[in-house]
């Protein structure tokens, strides 16, 4: 090869002075010839001699780049971030299972500066690249514009980019090659046509996907459709699950179990008594195996806040207690995994779908055929008097007990608006919400801090021996935690009562009354 | 930003084939090169494929900064632009004097379109004027191609005498042999006396004649894309490295 071939492509994009890019995005394989036949007096010449290199597609579980326009590639050990209009990015390190705050600092890191903490980076596809650079030729061969082909295949299909960059001095070329690129058919200035050309059909984990309601539908249908679009949910983290990939997984595996056991139980009346108790029991059964897990999750992602909180010389301690849930979430992932791949799982989990695909195997209950509005309306309100009602009631000598089921009932009307926020005014919905949020975040941590400090007790009993003695240094540290989460426990607990008078204005009791109960009057 | 002017008060000596080769070299050790086509006789500009800009010849040029820095035009090579200009005298001085100026709008124009240049490089008209003393003062290095004859000879005498006259610092003379023909007697004697009589003037490289650089006007290109490997292109890669790094290569 000529220095003339070698001082062409990627180095020579990042050094040109001056130099800009222009990016075009096709999702099929690019005809050259178009693009010259529409360059009377240019050559366009392509080097040949390439050779196809495999790259991961990367992104998280719910395709966060994807849905901000971004396309994230890795090619042997680099990062190449793909945006519209932008010069590419480029990170030599590899991304793989990895969090981006754990990426070592370069552009691609700074880039994804908000991409999800507790997201881990996966291979959501794979396939080959050919990079073949190309210049733009006039009648004396000199180069006038250059250029970068990536030809990008999977199994599924196939796409082009084509990456420009101006020359100094010939800019009306470049204008003219521009044009040549952008009147190719299909061609994109969004990321999204390499997705749409690779991977065509590719499925979107969405944690809460819409689900159409009528304000007449029958209430039995409501709850099918809405259990049935959360067990596919569920179903999507398994595999994510058995690969340890994050811990998002397993929560939204979790959230999505719990959405459904909270339709079966607030929506009292719709399904028969007995089956509601079958229902009841069966996915119980299913979450409970996984309860142990997401504790010690929430204890590890914690990890540094637990150091945070007690003096230094305490945290040996500490470390051989974090130990001890490192070694038994392992044991727990594997208990679990195996759980998730055996055949009973497989088996219920398809029977489930099937059970709650349509209302044909479902026996319906007193409620069953109330429209969905009216149900709604009765179901909310009824539970937001209940809620107003407790909290009232809360002073400072108000057992704990009080405030944990105040937590308990503000989450079953979130469920329950969320469930039929598709039935109600979006606004008026996002002025109720906010505030029910913050009480909702106050009074989690309140619980938080509580099982916190019952899980470190629990964990001491079961450290000590016969006589009842612990480890000093575990002692200790455990005895400093819960000192200060105590404290913290307590100062959470006295700001339920203002962050419920936030909530209970004169508006949002307006608002709670015109959207859920007015039709009554 | 350092300018080095390549120039002789003879024609025919491979002063054109000098800039082009000592440009690509430069661009290829990774600065940032201009190359500046000021000889109307001279084809640096025609050696890279650019061509000539009608638009340089107006009087008016260089008061409009943005029309110069338009014209200047990239090579095919990293890092290597070309001005392909024919530029009156007149222009000519400015031009120098605002190349050097910091302040001036062409710098400043050239900076802010991300080509702050390392080096600018002169292909310059063979001319023994005001123009000459205003690029000997201008240029920080002179490259100077001498033919070992004796006419040459005289004429890089006049050259020195003329550095004498003008007081003008003669460090800056980086004279050199070309088109060396190792076989005549005649070539080897004047280099020797010379080099004698001016010890300091002359770097230690000699280009030789060679067909590969004649090659040049047919392939349009700097020898060591086509020739890698031949005497010529190892002598002008030697010449960069004496000039850049004072590294006398043993050929």
């Amino acid at each position: 090869m000529s220095e003339h071939k070698k001082t062409r492509g990627g180095s020579t994009a990042r050094r040109m002075p001056g130099a800009f890019e222009d990016l075009f995005f096709l999702p099929s394989v690019m005809d050259t010839s178009a693009v010259e036949a529409a360059l009377p007096g240019f050559s366009v010449v392509v080097e040949q001699d390439s050779e196809a290199k495999p790259f991961s597609l990367l992104d998280c579980h719910d395709q966060s780049l994807r849905a901000k326009g971004w396309m994230l590639i890795e090619i042997g050990d680099a990062l190449q971030l793909l945006q519209k209009e932008q010069r590419p990015l480029f990170q030599n390190c590899s991304g793989k299972g990895r969090f981006i705050q754990d990426l070592p600092s370069g552009e691609v890191q700074a880039a994804l500066r908000d991409f999800p903490k507790l997201r881990a980076l996966m291979q959501i596809g794979a396939g080959k690249l050919e990079e073949k650079n190309f210049v733009v030729l006039d009648e004396l061969q000199k180069t006038q514009v250059r250029g970068v082909i990536w030809s990008m295949t999977s199994t599924s299909g196939q796409a082009t980019l084509v990456r420009l960059q101006r020359l100094r001095g010939y800019e009306r070329t470049y204008q003219k090659v521009s044009t040549a690129f952008a009147d190719l058919p299909d061609c994109a200035k969004d990321v999204e046509a390499l997705y749409a050309g690779l991977f065509p059909g590719m499925e979107t984990y969405r944690a809460k996907p819409d689900i159409q309601l009528g304000r007449a539908e029958p209430s039995i249908e409501v709850a099918a459709d809405i259990i049935h679009t959360y067990l596919k949910v569920a179903r999507q983290n398994e595999s994510g699950m058995v690969a340890d990939i994050d811990t998002e997984f397993l929560h939204d595996y979790r959230v999505s179990l719990r959405k459904i056991r909270s339709v079966i139980s607030l929506f009292k009346g719709v399904f028969s008594e007995d089956q509601t108790v079958e229902l009841k029991r069966v996915f119980s059964d299913i979450m409970a195996p996984t309860g142990r897990m997401r504790d010690l999750d929430v204890y590890l992602l914690e990890k540094d806040m637990y150091f945070n909180l007690i003096p230094e010389h305490l945290h040996s301690g500490l470390q051989a207690m974090f130990d001890r849930f490192q070694s038994e979430r392992g044991q727990e992932l594997s208990r679990l995994s195996r759980r998730l791949r055996s055949k009973a799982y497989a088996t219920s989990m398809k029977h489930l779908i099937e059970t709650f695909d349509g209302i044909g195997q479902l026996q319906p209950g007193p409620n069953a055929d109330r429209g969905a509005y009216d149900y709604a309306c009765a179901l909310i309100w009824k539970r937001y008097r209940k809620v107003c009602k407790i909290a009232r009631g809360i002073t400072d000598d108000t057992p704990d007990e009080t405030v944990h089921n105040l937590r308990i009932d503000c989450k079953k009307l979130r469920y329950l608006m969320e469930f039929f926020a598709p039935l109600f005014d979006a606004k008026g919905f996002k002025l109720i919400l906010k505030p029910l949020k913050k009480l909702q975040d106050n009074l989690g941590l309140f619980n938080d801090y509580s099982v916190q400090q019952e899980a470190l007790l629990a964990f001491v009993s079961q450290q000590s021996n016969t006589q009842g003695r612990v480890d000093a240094q575990v002692g200790l540290a455990v005895g400093g935690l819960i000192a200060v989460l105590d404290q913290r426990q307590k100062s959470e607990r006295s700001r339920v009562i203002a962050s419920f008078q936030h909530f209970d204005s004169p508006e949002t009791r307006n608002l709670f009354r015109s959207l859920f109960h007015d039709k009554e009057e | 930003m350092k300018i080095i002017a390549c120039y002789s008060n003879k024609g025919g000596v491979g002063k054109t084939a000098t800039s082009v080769n000592l440009a690509h070299a430069y661009a290829q050790a990774g600065k940032q090169v201009l190359l500046c086509d000021l000889d109307p006789q001279g084809a640096s500009g025609f050696y890279f494929r650019v061509k000539p800009s009608k638009k340089l010849t107006d009087a008016r040029f260089f008061e409009d900064v943005e029309r110069f820095t338009k014209a200047i035009r990239a090579s095919d090579f990293e890092g290597l632009d070309v001005l392909p200009a024919n530029l009156t005298f007149r222009d000519f001085d400015v031009f120098l004097s605002r190349m050097r100026n910091k302040r001036s709008r062409l710098k400043k124009a050239l900076v802010s379109a991300g080509s702050d240049y390392d080096v600018v490089l002169l292909d310059c008209p063979p001319n023994f004027s005001t123009l000459s003393e205003n690029i000997f003062k201008a240029a920080d290095e002179i490259v100077v191609p001498v033919i070992p004859t004796t006419l040459s000879e005289r004429t890089f005498d006049q050259l020195v005498r003329f550095f004498d006259e003008h007081k003008l610092r003669k460090k800056k003379l980086r004279a050199f042999f070309s088109m060396v023909q190792k076989r005549k007697v005649l070539h080897q004697e004047t280099m020797a006396s010379m080099r004698k009589l001016y010890p300091k003037r002359f770097l230690q490289t000699a280009v030789p004649f060679a067909a590969d650089i004649e090659k040049m006007g047919q392939h349009r290109a700097p020898v060591s894309t086509y020739a890698g490997r031949s005497a010529a292109c190892v002598a002008y890669r030697a010449l960069f490295d004496e000039l850049e790094n004072g590294v006398v290569s043993t050929q």
